[in-house]
């Protein structure tokens, strides 16, 4: 096997490279999941510009980034197959035409949005995203939480952290600093898992 | 142009304080809602809108910007969600190993679980104000907990949820 800091197989020119990213970026309905596969369709196994494992051992590092972890990737990516011009090609093809499409669809809705049809729509919409937006917290719980007898641990603090957020009204701000000092004091071990799972 | 930098800044401080793309729901809500810039139905449209749109799920700080400053919010909301993983991109040549690090691996799962379990707080009072899930119609509770399972069994699309999401509501919401 490659060891993970060797060149990748083949350069991109960044031409080619903003092309792989406007397929990720239009075609990935769906979120983070369909986000990841995609680009790693186009950018291990079509393209061949990282090997599985360089892919792998980015999608582990994007799982420590602040913000949004395909964000990270994909200048992580960016940056391995074509340095600081791949990583500014990798961020714009990611994230503006995706962007540009919300954004269009949202300046719709507002247009529409007072009429009958659409208000009962996102009376039933509404709670579905919230349901989604719960399932998903829930999977990456599921996703960061260790193995073993030390995923009670997790779970009983995430489960704390579900009461205080619910009936104690804490600030964000608060819970997230408790987070990091728990972490460091009892959470430690295991890295990331670079199983390829989703990612948001 | 005050507004226009603290709104960016909104943006900015509720990415660089978290993990993973939803995380910074719970920190935008408080800041959006309490400042007046975003009404909490906008923040359930924002978040259906981003579930049948292209591009990491985090996006839905596109619709948030948008709603609270037109085109421009949405644009600074967009390069504030860019910032901080470009952070990483910058340290992750030099520190690397330590980032991967069990000591790393903690900390990120403490905010993880931390910001996590907050979305999930979020989302049950987004559906139910004062916790009140009695007051919420039957047909939105169970469309709700079958979106959140369809989640986490992970088979489904979310588009798809949130159109199913939207017939019913079509169906019984008039």
């Amino acid at each position: 096997m490659r060891p993970a800091n060797a060149s990748p197989p083949t350069r991109p020119t960044l031409f080619d490279l903003a092309r792989a990213w406007i397929i990720v970026s239009t075609q990935s309905i769906g979120g983070g999941p369909s986000t990841l596969f995609l680009m790693r369709q186009q950018i291990v196994e079509r393209r061949h510009w990282l090997t599985h494992r360089q892919f792998l051992e980015d999608y582990a590092l994007s799982k420590v980034s602040l913000g949004i972890n395909l964000v990270a990737l994909a200048g992580l990516i960016g940056s391995r197959v074509a340095g600081a011009g791949g990583v500014a090609v990798s961020l714009i093809g990611l994230l503006v035409p995706a962007a540009m499409i919300t954004l269009a669809l949202t300046v719709g809705y507002t247009l529409v949005r007072d009429s009958d049809l659409v208000r009962a729509a996102l009376a039933g919409a509404g709670p579905a995203a919230a349901g989604l937006t719960a399932g998903i917290a829930l999977t990456f719980m599921r996703q960061t939480a260790r193995r073993g007898w030390r995923a009670s641990i997790d779970y009983t603090y995430a489960a704390a952290v579900i009461g205080a957020g619910l009936f104690l009204g804490v600030s964000p701000l608060i819970v997230i600093a408790v987070g990091v000092l728990v972490g460091a004091a009892f959470l430690r071990g295991e890295t990331a898992r670079a199983s390829g799972d989703a990612g948001t | 142009m005050t507004g226009n930098i603290e709104l960016f800044l909104i943006f900015l401080r509720a990415a660089a304080l978290s993990v993973g793309g939803m995380a910074a729901l719970p920190q935008l809500r408080q800041d959006l809602v309490t400042t007046g810039l975003v009404t909490e139905p906008q923040i359930l449209a924002a978040l259906a809108l981003g579930k049948v749109t292209p591009g990491p799920t985090g996006l839905y700080v596109v619709s948030l910007g948008y709603f609270a400053a037109g085109v421009f919010g949405a644009l600074l909301a967009l390069v504030a969600a860019a910032l901080p993983p470009l952070g990483l991109v910058a340290v992750a040549g030099i520190v690397r190993r330590q980032l991967l690090s069990p000591w790393a691996a903690g900390v990120v799962r403490g905010v993880v679980l931390s910001t996590s379990g907050l979305v999930v707080a979020t989302s049950i009072t987004l559906l139910a104000p004062d916790r009140q899930l009695l007051g919420v119609p039957a047909w939105q509770l169970a469309l709700a907990v079958g979106a959140a399972a369809l989640a986490i069994h992970g088979r489904t699309h979310p588009g798809v949820v949130i159109v199913g999401g939207a017939a019913v509501g079509i169906a019984f919401g008039r």
